[in-house]
């Protein structure tokens, strides 16, 4: 078995910062259900520039 | 539920058919060469581009017709997509930037889905040559036929030099130089509230931060690519481990949607941090009631 600790690392926080914005997504949504469309641009772009940190370093880090 | 278990096979029968054809579950990172024409080099993924492209001209153009004011079926179906994306794209982008950039977000938003959606297709990345080494007789490898355009690095970042070239032009042409360089490097400080020696400050400290916003926006054209491309492929990937096991079939089927949203969203926030702050505010007036039923449709 080999493994990159950094990867996993890089990997980690990713996909705790996704479900971190998901998770105040959700709960902006649920105080306020009028604005779901605008919290899902915002949360969406959010998702996506972090997640996009973590294939950076899926891709990159070897 | 008959309708379910209908629904369940049909899942299931090309899923489990396919398995049989995948070869040992390795995509590799980069798209195969199938021929040459002339000197230019084909892989797979140029291929499929190009057959995928046309489709997509075919059928909407097939859908459309020729435009009438009322509109027939297959009309109403592009229209009511377009202006579903008007809607979540104009309080972006701005009014001003908005002929321009409009048509190119919906041309990224319907390329990439469409181009996302064909790696799910049967067929995709299974059918193709297998490599056999003439010495021994083992099978070294295997070339697919067909291999979706998203999931080859060089076509996401052709899509993000596009998105990037076209990003400067608008920019160029809506804000003007003069605009982009006080948007990068000048003190947005107020004169009158604060005294001289710390506005000059101020103003080192704007240049610097002006410094790192260059570096970043330099770098867009590389995360863009790159996210899109880590997505499609990592998709594929898993797919074809696992098998094409339905559930991820669906993940990769939001996914593939996320991401060509994300795309066209991430330009248009581009395009709109430079262009959308004048006096146009598109999402707090709600003057056009045109637009805000539009909006409240697409969301």
């Amino acid at each position: 078995m080999t493994g990159n600790i950094a990867l996993a690392m890089a990997l980690f926080a990713a996909a705790c910062s996704v479900g971190l914005i998901g998770f105040h997504a959700v709960d902006a949504v649920g105080r306020n259900p009028g604005a779901s469309g605008k919290v899902l641009v915002q949360s969406i772009l959010a998702m996506a520039l972090a997640e996009g940190l973590g294939i950076l370093s899926l891709l990159f880090l070897k | 539920m008959p309708l379910v278990r209908i629904l369940a096979l049909l899942v299931f029968i090309p899923a489990s058919s396919l398995a049989a054809f995948a070869s040992e579950g390795r995509v590799s990172a980069k798209a195969e060469l199938l021929f040459h024409i002339g000197p230019v080099p084909v892989t797979n993924a140029m291929a499929t581009s190009w057959v995928v492209t046309l489709l997509l001209i075919l059928f909407v153009r097939w859908l459309v017709g020729k435009p009438q004011i009322i509109p027939s079926r297959g009309q109403a179906v592009v229209e009511g997509l377009v202006e579903g994306l008007r809607g979540i794209f104009e309080p972006i982008v701005g009014l001003r930037a908005m002929p321009v950039a409009f048509p190119l977000l919906v041309c990224f938003f319907v390329f990439i889905l469409m181009h996302n959606w064909s790696g799910l297709l049967p067929l995709v990345g299974t059918v193709g040559w297998t490599e056999i080494d003439t010495a021994t007789g083992h099978h070294v490898g295997f070339i697919p036929w067909i291999r979706p355009h998203t999931s080859d690095l060089n076509g996401t970042i052709a899509l993000a030099l596009t998105s990037f070239g076209a990003w400067f032009v608008i920019v160029m042409k809506y804000a003007g130089p003069r605009l982009l360089l006080y948007e990068l490097f000048g003190n947005k400080a107020d004169k009158n509230e604060l005294p001289g020696v710390m506005y000059w400050g101020l103003s080192l400290v704007f240049l610097l931060v002006g410094v790192i916003e260059v570096v970043s926006i330099l770098i867009r054209p590389i995360t863009l690519s790159v996210r899109l491309f880590g997505n499609v492929f990592g998709g594929e990937t898993l797919l074809h481990n696992t098998s094409f096991f339905p559930v991820f079939y669906f993940l990769e089927i939001l996914v593939g949607l996320v991401q060509a949203f994300v795309f066209t969203l991430l330009t248009s926030v581009y395009i709109g941090l430079v262009c959308n702050h004048g006096d146009d505010h598109g999402d707090e007036s709600h003057g056009d009631p045109d637009h805000s039923d539009a909006k409240e449709a697409a969301i």
